[in-house]
């Protein structure tokens, strides 16, 4: 796999770190209507711990089926999904998983919707804590003033934040995220990234996030795949290697930065183009 | 909006009066009787207040509540039941839709064979046409829950009662309430019809009463009780919607 070094005192983060995640020689069909369609076709990708990997690549490519089947949520038609050396079946309860549609519920407020996942049994913990934790996550995605609000009284882009905040509030191992910045304006999105990153290294978390921004796979990830269109397969994989910490802004302002943007173009466009024209 | 809402009032009670005085003067031309009289319909009311109306309301309502209070829970969950286990939904609910069929109306002699002449026919009556209306709503309302929202709150660690507690119970709320909504009309309905059968008391009573009677003013006043009695009820209804699904937009 190429590296690439975006600066000159870059140090590998990763090195002697477990697989955590393993997809091998996985491929999904569909069916409908009697018709098979074949999504994924014979994919091998391996996670590491605290490792943070972007998925690119076109639409429909399978980067959701990806996720969909690290979760549990789907098993794969032929070969293996594996989680710490465990075949994945049923739902893998180690993932937090922020879908590309939000799955926020409508019949409860923002701030009930984040709190969610502290009121199941498996995860007792005190009222004033759940309290704290509460403020601080919702003053970290910027939702303050509206707490009281329902999922159909917020923009787009805070429903995503609520999502986000549900998520991080119980600190998963593993973030699965599906596009989850798509919605966001510029500012925001890179206000949103540095929080992610800062979360994801403080706490220790492995990161499967798909996008279609390269310069934001770019910034954040320790290795970006790139898909080619329908049947999805991994076209190509860099590695990127970064000063920590990362500077969300000031890093795509370096010519490594910009060379190594242009290059998983490059591998993108080809497939972007075919499924425009077909 | 409030404008357009306020200058409708006008034309509407200008409307309402015109239609109130052509139906006084057509009263009062010949063969009148059979129409009757708003005049002699509000004094007719005044009288049925001062003859005990008020326990024939309270009757027909007792009627609507019992019924509702035991047609409505056992629909809600049978259809919350079925809607969860898809075999006891093969199973019986073939059973249920053929029951449905038949239409009500056409029970209330047999329940008035079966329990008598009493409140108990009646109160029969309105449980079962509640049941239906809130079993199909339930069911359909744990049918309609976005599977991804209970996938969802699995990967959070769910157990399987409280993916049921805290998605399903409450996305199938709006319908469980809409089935309500449906129901109270019906219930109306059928405790009306079986006092209409047979009854010492009731609303119903009073129409059928009044009709055998040849008293067109006394069938008008008990009709105009019954559509008061209708619109209290459904308002009361959409009131108590509004604000347990104040979420919905
Ligand atoms: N549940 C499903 N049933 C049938 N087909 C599906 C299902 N989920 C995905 N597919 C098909 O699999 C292919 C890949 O879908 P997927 O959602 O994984 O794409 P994606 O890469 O996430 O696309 P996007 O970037 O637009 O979100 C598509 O052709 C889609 O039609
Ligand atoms: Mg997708």
């Amino acid at each position: 796999m190429t590296v690439c070094r975006l600066s000159g005192d870059a140090q590998p983060r990763l090195q002697g770190r477990e697989t955590m995640i393993e997809l091998r020689k996985v491929s999904k069909s569909f069916e409908t209507r009697g018709r098979s369609v074949k999504a994924l076709d014979t994919i091998n990708l391996s996670v590491r711990e605290h490792e943070f990997v972007a998925l690119v690549g076109p639409s429909g490519c399978g980067k959701s089926t990806v996720l969909n089947m690290l979760a549990g949520l789907m098993d794969p038609s032929a070969g293996e999904v594996t989680y710490r050396g465990e075949r994945v079946s049923g739902a893998n309860r180690r993932v937090g998983y922020m879908t590309q549609k939000d799955t926020l519920l409508p019949w409860r407020t923002v701030e009930d919707n984040i709190r969610i996942a502290l009121e199941l049994r498996c995860r007792s913990s005190e009222a004033g804590e759940r309290g704290a934790r509460l403020r601080e996550i919702i003053d970290l995605v910027g939702l303050n003033g509206f707490e009281k609000h329902y999922p159909s009284e917020i923009s787009g882009g805070m429903r995503k934040r609520a999502a986000l905040a549900r998520m991080l509030i119980y600190e998963p191992e593993t973030l699965l995220l599906d596009e989850p910045f798509g919605a966001l304006d510029a500012q925001l999105k890179i206000i949103m990234q540095r929080e992610l990153l800062r979360i994801t290294r403080v706490r220790n978390m492995t990161v499967v996030f798909v996008t279609h921004d390269l310069a934001e796979a770019v910034t954040l990830a320790d290795r970006v795949c790139v898909f080619s269109g329908r049947p999805g397969r991994i076209r190509a994989e860099r590695e990127v290697l970064a000063a920590e910490p990362r500077d969300v802004v000031g890093m795509r302002f370096t010519p490594e930065f910009g060379a190594l943007a242009e290059d998983l173009w490059n591998e993108l466009k080809d497939d972007v183009g075919k499924e425009l024209t077909t | 909006m409030a404008a357009a809402l306020k200058d409708v009032w006008i034309p509407r009670a200008v409307l309402l009066a015109l239609a109130l005085a052509s139906w006084e003067w057509a009263g009062h031309s010949a063969n009148g009787e059979w129409i009757s009289r708003p005049s002699a319909i509000v004094i007719r009311l005044g009288e049925m207040i001062g003859a005990g109306l008020h326990i024939d309301i309270a009757v027909t309502l007792g009627e609507i509540s019992a019924g509702l209070a035991i047609g409505g829970p056992a629909g809600v969950l049978l259809g919350l039941w079925l809607g969860r286990s898809p075999l006891a939904a093969g199973l019986l609910s073939p059973v249920v839709v053929a029951l449905n069929s038949i239409p009500f109306v056409a029970l209330a002699p047999l329940m008035i064979m079966w329990f008598g002449l009493g409140v108990l026919p009646k109160i029969v009556l309105v449980a079962l046409v509640t049941f239906f209306i809130m079993f199909f709503n339930a069911y359909s309302g744990v049918l309609a829950v976005d599977r991804d929202l209970i996938d969802g709150l699995w990967l959070m660690g769910a157990a399987p009662d409280e993916a049921f507690r805290k998605v399903v119970l409450p996305g199938a709320a709006a319908w469980i309430m809409s089935g309500l909504k449906s129901a109270v009309p019906y219930a109306l309905i059928g405790a009306t019809v079986g006092e209409m059968m047979l009854a010492r008391r009731g609303i119903g009573h009073l129409v059928t009463q009044a009709a055998s009677q040849f008293d067109m003013t006394g069938v008008y006043a008990a009709l105009f009780v019954l559509m008061v009695l209708g619109i209290v009820l459904s308002e009361a209804v959409a009131l108590t919607e509004a604000r347990l699904l104040r979420w919905r937009k």
